[in-house]
C-alpha cells in the first residue's frame, strides 16, 4: 500500500509547440500561462504556418493575477470565470473540430485531468495532447471504498468527503476518473495513522 | 470431476467453512518451483496438462465450483461495479462466452452441454441448474450481457482487453475473487498503467517484454502463468473496496493460528486471442490452500517456509505479508529440516 | 509461433472477377468447422509447388459471419516468384491447401468516431471484410476505391448494394484521382483512416494525413508485396549448425524454411517484427526491406527481418 515510484502515475513535460499540428487548442488554468505564452511565441516566431491557427481558454486564478491579467489581454484568449466554464466551451470546441488538432493544457494536475477526461471522449490521444503541470500539486483522490471523490488534497492522508474513513492518497491514478486512488489507511490496524503531512503542495 | 464432489454450501466470508479434499491439496498449482521465488516472464503455451491437474483443461471446473458461483453472485448483490464493460466491447463478450461455454461443453460433458441450430444457442448448466437458450449476437436474448451471464458461471476473474494503437486496454471484466486490485478503478488503463503499482517488475522490463508478447498472441494459441500471493482465510473478495472488512484479519495471525488462517493464493492466469474482436481475454483463475493443507505435503512444507523466509523486501509489501510473514514462517519452520527439495512442483 | 497447426482445405469456387483478379472460395475438409475472424484478417496460404513451397498472405474477404467458407482474392502479379501464378494456374476447383489460422494486422479501431476506408486495386479485399464488421454499426464511415479502369474493379456490384452512397469510386482511366488532402483534411476528430494497395498509393496516403496532423496512431495500412529479390548468397545458421544457399527469387525466410529450419512469423511481409533475427556475424552488407526496425537499429546490423530482408555479403551469421 505505501509503493512509491508507481508507473501509473502521469508524467508531465514542458510544453512545446507540436509542428506537425494543423490546429492549436490550448487549455490554462492560473499559472498555466506561463507556459501557454512560451508556446504562444514560439509559434508566433515559427515561420511554419500551420502553427497560427491557436485558440486559448483560460480561467484566471486569483493567485496569480499579473501574469493572467497580461495574459488576457493577449487577442485570442477567451476567459471563464471557472473551470466548469472552461470544459463546457471546450466540448463544443471539440465537437466542431478536426483531425489535425493538438491540444496543449497547462495548469494544475487536477484542470488537467478534468480536460482530459473530455478530450477521451472525442479519441484524443498522446500524441495529440501535451501537458505542462504547474501550480499546486494538490489531488482529486477517489475513495475506492465509497467512491467518493474528495478535491483539493495536499495531504499524504485525507479524511473521504463521502465516508469519513482516513485514506492513504496513492500514486495509482484514473485517467478515466481524473483521480488518484484512497484506500483506508488504519484497516489493518484501526486508529494507527501516519503522520500526517503536506505533500501535494 | 464427479458431480458429488462439488460442495455448495463452503463460504468464503463468515463462518469460511471452505476447505480442501485430498484431491485438490494434491493437484494445488504451487508457483514454486524452487526454494526461492523473484518474478519473471514466466508465460508458457497453455497446453493441455496432465489428467486430473489444474491444466488438463482450458478452464478448470474444480470442487468448489458451485461455491465460488454462489460466492460470486454475493459480491455482485451488494457491488455490480465488480462487473464493468465499456460500450465498445460488445463484439468481445460474445467471444467471451463462446470461449467458455465451448470450452465447458468440450471438457466436462457431464455437467454443461451446448446446443446450436444457426445463431439459435442452447446451453445447459447442470451444476447451477440452468437450460438457456438464446440467439447468439443478440443481447436481448440473454437475461444478462454476454460477459456477466457466463462469467457468473466461471471460477475466477475475467478482464478483457482490447487491442489498439499498439497497446492493450482493460476495458471489460468481472472481478470478484482478486487480490487486492479495483476493475472499477483500472478499467480504462493500458497494461502497463493498471500493472503501476507492481514493484521492481517495471524496472526488470517484465512487462515492456509481456506486452510485446501479447500483442503478438494468436488465435488458437493461449498462454497461461503461475501468480501468487498470501490471504488470511480462505477469503476469495480480497478487493480494495472492501479492505475494511479484511484488513484487520491481517494483524490477528498468530504463530499458533498461521497454519489455518494463512492461505496461500494462486492465480492460474490464461490468456486467450479472440476472433471477432481480435481483444484478449485474461482468466484469473484463484486456488486457495491453508499453510495446514499445505505441510501435508512434506516437500512443499519446507520450500514454501524458504520461500517466505527469503522474500525480497519490496514483494513482502507490495503482496501485504508484512503484518503476518513472520507468523507463517514460524508455523511452517518446525517442517523445514533443512533437506533439499526436487526441482519443479510435483507434491512428495 | 510458426504454422504448426494448420487447417486443410479445399478449393470449391474460383471465379474470375477481373481480368488480373481472381476470387477464390475455400472450404474446410474434415468436420471442423473455419475459425471466426476479424474484418482486416489475413491468412497464410501453403502452397505445393513442384519445385518448391509457397507461402503467401492473402486477406479473408468473406464475412466474419458467414464461416462455411473463406474467400480470398489473389491479383496475377507480372513479376511473380511462383506464388500468384500457382495460384492463377495451378490451383482448380478440387485442389488441396493448407493455411494458418487467421491472424489480424490491420484491424477497426473500436473507439474510432468514424472510419474512412481507401482501397487502391487488389487492396480492396480486406477492407470488404472490415466493411462487414461495420455494417449494422453505428459508426460512420466512407470508402475510396480507386481501380485501373471500370473493368478492373473487383466486386463492385457488391460494393454498391451494400454501400450505397459511401461508396466512392475513382478510374484512373477516366482521370480521376482519390482528392488525399481535402478528404483527410476535412474529418472530424476520432477519425481513423485505413488504406491498403499499391506501396506508392499507401506511401502518399500516410505523407498527406501526416502533413494534415494526424497522429500515426490514427492511420493503419496493410501492404501486400512480394518479398524484393536480390543476389543470391549463402547464410550460415548458428544453433543449427547449417549453411543455406538463398536465390535470387526466394526470401531469407524461405530459403531457411525450405532447409527445414522453423522461424516464427506472422506477417510474411517485415511489418510486425515477429520473425526479427539476430544477426551475429556480417562481413559485407545487410539489405534492409522492412518498416519495423528503425532506421538506427538498421544501422546497427545486429537485427535483420529474413522475410523480406537480404545481405550482399561474403559471410552473415545467424541466430538460428
Amino acid at each position: 500500500m505505501l509503493v512509491t515510484g508507481i508507473k501509473s502515475k502521469p508524467v508531465y513535460a514542458p510544453l512545446q509547440a507540436d509542428a506537425r499540428g494543423r490546429y492549436h487548442l490550448m487549455l490554462g488554468f492560473g499559472v498555466g500561462a506561463g507556459p501557454l505564452e512560451r508556446v504562444i511565441a514560439e509559434m508566433q516566431s515559427s515561420a511554419s504556418q500551420g502553427l497560427r491557427n491557436v485558440r486559448v481558454l483560460y480561467v484566471p486564478d486569483l493567485g496569480s493575477a499579473p501574469e493572467g491579467e497580461r495574459f488576457r489581454a493577449l487577442s485570442d484568449v477567451q476567459a471563464f470565470a471557472d473551470t466548469p466554464a472552461l470544459l463546457v466551451q471546450f466540448r463544443l470546441i471539440l465537437e466542431q473540430s478536426l483531425m489535425g488538432t493538438r491540444l496543449y493544457v497547462a495548469g494544475p494536475e487536477s484542470f488537467i485531468g478534468l480536460a482530459m477526461k473530455i478530450a477521451l471522449e472525442f479519441n484524443l490521444n498522446k500524441d495529440e495532447i501535451r501537458a505542462e503541470e504547474c501550480g499546486t500539486l494538490a489531488r482529486r483522490v477517489y475513495c475506492i471504498h465509497c467512491r467518493a471523490t474528495t478535491e483539493q488534497v495536499r495531504t499524504n492522508i485525507v479524511r473521504c468527503v463521502g465516508c469519513d474513513r482516513w485514506l492513504l492518497v496513492r500514486d495509482h491514478y484514473s485517467r478515466r476518473l481524473a483521480a488518484y486512488m484512497g484506500v483506508m489507511v488504519d484497516a489493518e490496524a484501526p486508529g494507527e495513522l501516519p503522520p500526517l503531512k503536506e505533500v501535494f503542495l | 470431476m464427479n458431480a458429488a464432489l462439488f460442495k455448495p454450501d463452503e463460504t468464503f466470508r463468515g463462518d469460511f467453512s471452505f476447505r480442501n479434499s485430498p484431491q485438490a491439496i494434491r493437484r494445488f498449482p504451487l508457483p514454486f518451483p524452487e526454494d526461492n521465488y523473484m518474478y519473471s516472464v514466466n508465460i508458457e503455451p497453455h497446453l493441455p496438462g496432465p489428467a486430473g491437474s489444474v491444466t488438463e483443461f482450458a478452464f478448470d471446473v474444480d470442487e468448489h465450483y458451485v461455491a465460488e458461483c454462489r460466492e460470486r453472485e454475493i459480491v455482485l448483490a451488494e457491488e455490480p461495479l465488480r462487473y464493468q464493460a465499456l460500450p465498445h466491447m460488445m463484439s468481445s463478450q460474445w467471444d467471451c462466452l463462446e470461449l467458455i461455454m465451448e470450452s465447458l461443453a468440450r471438457d466436462y460433458p457431464a455437467h454443461f452441454s451446448l446446443t446450436k441450430q444457426g445463431n439459435r444457442w442452447r446451453w445447459i448448466n447442470r451444476p447451477l441448474e440452468l437450460d438457456q437458450q438464446f440467439i447468439f449476437g443478440d443481447p436481448a436474448s440473454l437475461p444478462r450481457e454476454p460477459l456477466d451471464y457466463i462469467t457468473r458461471q466461471a471460477q475466477g476473474d475475467f478482464v478483457v482487453m482490447d487491442q489498439r494503437e499498439g497497446d492493450l486496454w482493460a476495458e471489460a471484466g468481472m472481478v470478484t475473487t482478486q487480490a487486492d486490485w479495483s476493475l472499477d478503478f483500472d478499467v480504462g488503463m493500458t497494461f502497463k498503467e493498471w500493472h503501476g503499482p507492481v514493484p521492481l517488475a517495471h524496472e526488470m522490463q517484465v512487462f515492456d517484454r509481456a506486452l510485446k508478447f501479447l500483442l503478438n498472441l494468436r488465435l488458437g494459441q493461449p498462454v497461461r502463468r503461475l501468480n501468487w500471493t498470501m490471504t488470511i482465510h480462505p477469503r476469495l473478495d480480497t478487493s480494495p473496496e472492501n479492505y475494511p472488512k479484511w484488513g484487520r484479519d491481517r494483524a490477528m495471525v498468530t504463530p499458533q493460528n498461521a497454519g489455518d488462517l494463512v492461505h496461500l493464493r494462486v492465480e492460474l492466469q490464461g490468456l486467450w486471442r479472440l476472433p471477432r474482436s481480435n481483444a484478449i481475454v485474461f482468466g484469473i483463475r484463484c486456488y486457495l490452500i491453508s499453510l495446514r493443507e499445505l505441510a501435508t505435503v512434506p516437500k512443499w512444507a519446507r520450500r514454501v517456509h524458504r520461500v517466505l523466509r527469503d522474500l525480497h523486501p519490496a514483494l513482502i509489501d507490495y503482496k501485504g505479508l508484512t503484518r503476518y510473514r513472520e507468523a507463517a514462517v514460524a508455523w511452517l519452520e518446525p517442517f523445514d529440516d533443512g533437506a533439499p527439495t526436487s526441482p519443479g512442483t510435483a507434491p512428495e | 509461433m510458426s504454422d504448426s497447426q494448420t487447417i486443410a482445405v479445399e478449393v470449391v469456387g474460383i471465379e474470375q472477377v477481373t481480368p488480373l483478379i481472381k476470387h477464390f472460395r475455400l472450404a474446410p475438409l474434415g468436420a471442423a468447422a473455419l475459425p471466426v475472424f476479424s474484418g482486416g484478417s489475413h491468412i497464410i496460404v501453403v502452397m505445393q509447388g513442384a519445385d518448391r513451397v509457397h507461402k503467401n498472405p492473402y486477406s479473408l474477404l468473406s464475412s466474419p459471419q458467414a464461416l462455411d467458407t473463406y474467400e480470398i482474392g489473389v491479383r496475377r502479379m507480372e513479376e511473380s516468384r511462383g506464388g500468384s501464378h500457382f495460384m492463377h494456374d495451378r490451383v482448380v476447383v478440387g485442389s488441396r491447401l493448407e493455411i494458418a489460422h487467421p491472424v489480424n494486422l490491420f484491424p477497426l479501431d473500436k473507439i474510432a468516431r468514424k472510419h474512412v476506408l481507401i482501397a487502391g486495386g487488389i487492396g480492396i479485399t480486406p477492407v470488404l471484410a472490415q466493411l462487414e464488421d461495420l455494417h449494422g454499426g453505428s459508426v460512420p464511415y466512407e470508402l475510396h476505391y480507386s481501380v485501373r479502369s471500370p473493368e478492373h474493379a473487383a466486386f463492385l456490384q457488391r460494393l454498391r448494394g451494400s454501400e450505397g452512397a459511401r461508396l466512392n469510386m475513382y478510374y484512373d482511366s477516366e482521370g480521376q484521382l482519390i482528392p488525399f488532402e481535402p478528404l483527410l483534411g476535412s474529418q472530424p476528430l476520432g477519425t481513423h483512416v485505413y488504406v491498403c494497395g499499391p506501396a506508392g498509393m499507401i506511401n502518399h496516403v500516410i505523407a498527406t494525413a501526416q502533413a494534415s496532423g494526424w497522429p500515426d496512431s490514427h492511420i493503419h495500412w496493410e501492404q501486400f508485396s512480394a518479398p524484393p529479390v536480390g543476389d543470391a548468397f549463402e547464410v550460415f545458421l548458428a544453433r543449427t549448425k547449417i549453411s543455406v544457399h538463398v536465390p535470387p527469387d526466394q526470401s531469407l525466410l524461405e530459403s531457411i524454411e525450405a532447409a527445414g529450419v522453423e522461424v516464427p512469423y506472422l506477417c510474411r511481409g517485415g511489418v510486425c517484427g515477429f520473425c526479427q533475427t539476430r544477426v551475429l556475424e556480417l562481413d559485407g552488407d545487410l539489405v534492409h526491406n522492412d518498416h519495423f526496425l528503425s532506421e538506427a537499429d538498421k544501422a546497427k546490423g545486429k537485427n535483420i527481418m529474413p522475410c523480406v530482408s537480404r545481405a550482399r555479403c561474403k559471410r552473415l551469421v545467424l541466430d538460428l
